[in-house]
Order: C-alpha cells, then structure tokens, then sequence
C-alpha cells in the first residue's frame, strides 16, 4: 500500500525538485517546498524530516532514515540522490532529470499494462458471473425437476439443503468476481 | 399494471426499500460528476496556460503582467480564475492571491503548478524556461489521463452491461424456461436468492468500473440505482417468461 502512494506523486516530486533546484533553489528550500503538501505521502515524509531537523537531526540522517522506511524502488533512488548531494555535493539536476525520465517511461509502461490487464475483465466477470448461477440454478430446481427420479437417482437432498447450497455458491461468486476486480485496485498506475 | 407491478415487487421488500435509496442517490452523483468535469476542464488547460505565460515572459513582460494577458486571452474557468486573482492582487499581495485562486482551483494539478510558480519567482528562477518545462511535462500526464478515460470507458461499460443487464435477462430467461409458474413448481426462494445474487454482482461491477476509471467514489452514489435496474431485469423477466 506505502508502495503505491510512494509511486503515484514520485514523478511529481521528483520534477518539482527538479525545476527548483535548477532555478537555484537550495535542496533544503526544495524540500520545504515539498513538505508544504500537494505531493500524498511523499510531503508528509518531508514534513517528519523537517521536525527531526528542528529537533537537532542532521539533514543526511534524516534522509537516510527515511531511506529505510521507503518501499519502492524509484522513491528510494530519490533520496539516495538526496543524500549524495547533502553528503559529498553532487551533481543533482542531471540525476534528478534522468530519474524522472525513467519514472516517467515506467509510468507509461505501468499505464499501457494497467489497459491490457483489465481488457479481459469484462470477459472474466461474465464467465464466473454466468456459470455459476446456471449451475446453482439447476442445483436448485433439481428436487423439483428430477422428483420422481428418486428410483434412479437415489434420494436427493431436501429443498431447503438445495437452497442453502445455492446460497453458499452464490455467495462464494461474488467473492470470486470481488476477488477478480480487485486488481483494477491494486495494479492501479496512480495517473 | 401498476398493480401487478407493486404484487410482484412485495415479495421483495429489499427492492422496495432500495427503491427509495436509489432516488435519494440518483441526486448524490450528479455533484461529483459535476466537479469532476470542471477539475479536469482546468487540468487539460494546465499545458496551454503555462506555454502562453512563458511565451510571454520570453517577450519580456513580467510574471504579473504575463498572468494578466493570459487571463484577457482565455475565456475558459482557467482565465477567469486568473483575472480574479490578479484583481484581488491589487488589494493584496501577489502570493496570496496565487494562493487563493490555487484553493480556488480545487485542483491538485493547479495547486502544484501554482506552488511552483511560487517558490521559483522566490528563487528568482528562469521563469520562462521553467514554465515550459512544466507545460510540457502537464501536458503529457493530462494526455495520459485522457488515455486512460477513453481506453477503459469501453471495458467499465461492458462490464456493466454485462454482469448487470446481459446477465440476470439469460438467467431468468433459463429459470422461466425451465420452471415456469404453470408447471406448479415453487421457485419463490430460487428467485428470491438469484434477485439478490444478482443485485450484488452489479453492486461490485459498478465499483469495479468505477475504481478502472479512477472514480470509485463518485460512481459509489449509483450502485442501489443499478442494482435495483439488474433484480428488476431478473424479477420481471422471469415473470415475463414464465
């Protein structure tokens, strides 16, 4: 989940950043900037490292810190680079910028997999959605449609077993189909 | 007919009681759809607002003065927000009223932009070269977004029209076929727990469809309405049928 709301205003971060410290902006007014919200969890982290500073903290193991508790990949990179820059000042805006691009071109990807994922899904709700309910419903209608079949069939179950089972199974569908929406959920770019 | 109607439906007190949810939320929607419009009406403008403004800082007017051009140019939401702002500039101070029109804006979009606007004037900052770098990195997240609106528009339907339509009309039609009211067999409970089964479905489809498009909770108001259309396909089909 952390994972996700780092990915989605990353790219947003990163370019702020960007355009600010190409404009001259220190890292320090940069992160400021960012802290003062607008980028989800992103300003929040900035925020707690503002306070860790107030309180006496260095700025590079504010940054590190921070470093353990990140989840993805490209927020991690980020403040790696930050932290590059506030221990041995590097050079950030030439970093900055092909982080960003690489984020951007992943977005894309993440995007175009995102459509092709959930092209099949209508497909895929339809077929649970539609088998199981003709089976249950034969299930269902089955002590009424084979009655007199007892001779053959042996004795089949009361209609109010039928019903139950027809309940659970029904009950156990919406789960699946849940279940299977629930990647437009988690795969979700964040665009 | 009305008549047989409402005998048929006080089998099912759930749907009438949904029936009187679905009226109160067929309102509730229409706010977010509303605002939803206007937000992405100034997102898409995000691009040629910032392309314009730089275009005329590289001519050498100021920020202020470029802001204002802008706002005689473009008779859209965008331009009137900015030729607000820069009114009540006159009797406050620039900043705040960049900032007001950002909250204004009630957009996350504008309000980034805006607060970077901000900080870079604060960092006197290459404003032109700034602005241009940001219209074209907007313009191709907002070209993003539109994608994914008009790729998965169709999936988000289909997925409707299927589990909430498609699906209880084959349903009822086997049922009715199958065991119709003058064979004398009791299918009261049957239909009562495909009513509901099928009232669920369509209750996830919709938010489904809705999470795929990005809007979960502004299509979270028209689950009762579609769920009560989806059972009253099943209920009236079978009766139909049968």
């Amino acid at each position: 989940m952390r994972e996700q709301e780092e990915s989605k205003d990353l790219l947003y971060a990163i370019r702020a950043l960007e355009i600010m410290m190409s404009s001259g902006i220190g890292l320090e007014a940069a992160i400021l900037s960012i802290a003062g919200g607008g980028y989800g969890i992103i300003s929040e982290d900035f925020q707690k490292m503002i306070k860790q500073q107030k309180k006496g903290k260095k700025l590079e193991v504010a940054i590190r810190d921070l470093m353990k508790k990140s989840s993805s990949k490209g927020y991690n990179k980020l403040l790696t680079t930050m932290y590059n820059n506030v221990k041995s000042n590097t050079d950030v805006l030439k970093t900055l910028s092909m982080q960003a691009s690489a984020e951007e071109e992943e977005r894309n990807e993440k995007m175009q997999k995102y459509i092709e994922d959930l092209g099949g899904l209508p497909e895929s709700l339809l077929s649970i959605g539609m088998i199981s309910p003709i089976l249950l419903g034969l299930i269902g209608l089955a002590p009424q449609l084979m009655g007199d079949a007892g001779a053959i069939m042996g004795t089949l179950p009361s209609n109010s077993t039928m019903m139950n089972i027809v309940r659970i199974g029904l009950g156990i569908t919406l789960i699946g189909m849940a279940f299977i929406g629930l990647k437009a959920h988690t795969k979700d770019p964040g665009v | 007919m009305i008549l047989d109607f409402l005998e048929i439906l006080n089998d099912y007190p759930a749907i009438l009681l949904l029936i009187i949810i679905s009226i109160a939320t067929l309102g509730g929607g229409i706010p977010p759809i509303l605002e939803r419009r206007r937000r992405r009406g100034l997102e898409n403008a995000i691009s040629e607002v910032l392309e314009l403004l730089s275009d005329n800082i590289g001519a050498g007017e100021g920020i202020q003065q470029g802001l204002a051009r802008v706002a005689e140019v473009r008779n859209d939401l965008f331009g009137k927000l900015i030729g607000d702002a820069m009114q009540a500039s006159k009797a406050t101070s620039f900043n705040a009223a960049m900032a007001e029109m950002a909250v204004k804006s009630r957009s996350k979009q504008v309000q980034r932009v805006i607060n970077l606007i901000l900080t870079s004037l604060e960092g006197d900052a290459p404003m032109q070269d700034v602005l241009f770098d940001m219209s074209q990195e907007y313009s191709r997240l907002n070209k993003l977004m539109n994608k994914r609106d008009t790729e998965l528009q169709s999936s988000a339907f289909l997925i409707i029209f299927f589990v909430g339509l498609m699906l209880p009309a084959i349903i009822a039609f086997m049922i009715g076929i199958f065991a119709p009211k003058s064979s004398g067999m009791v299918v009261d409970d049957l239909n009562s727990i495909m009513a509901y089964f099928f009232g669920g479905a369509t209750a996830i489809s919709v938010l489904i469809s809705g999470r795929m498009l990005g809007r979960m909770k502004s299509w979270f108001w028209y689950v009762p309405s579609f769920a009560l259309f989806s059972m009253l396909i099943y209920i009236l089909g079978f009766e139909m049928i049968s």
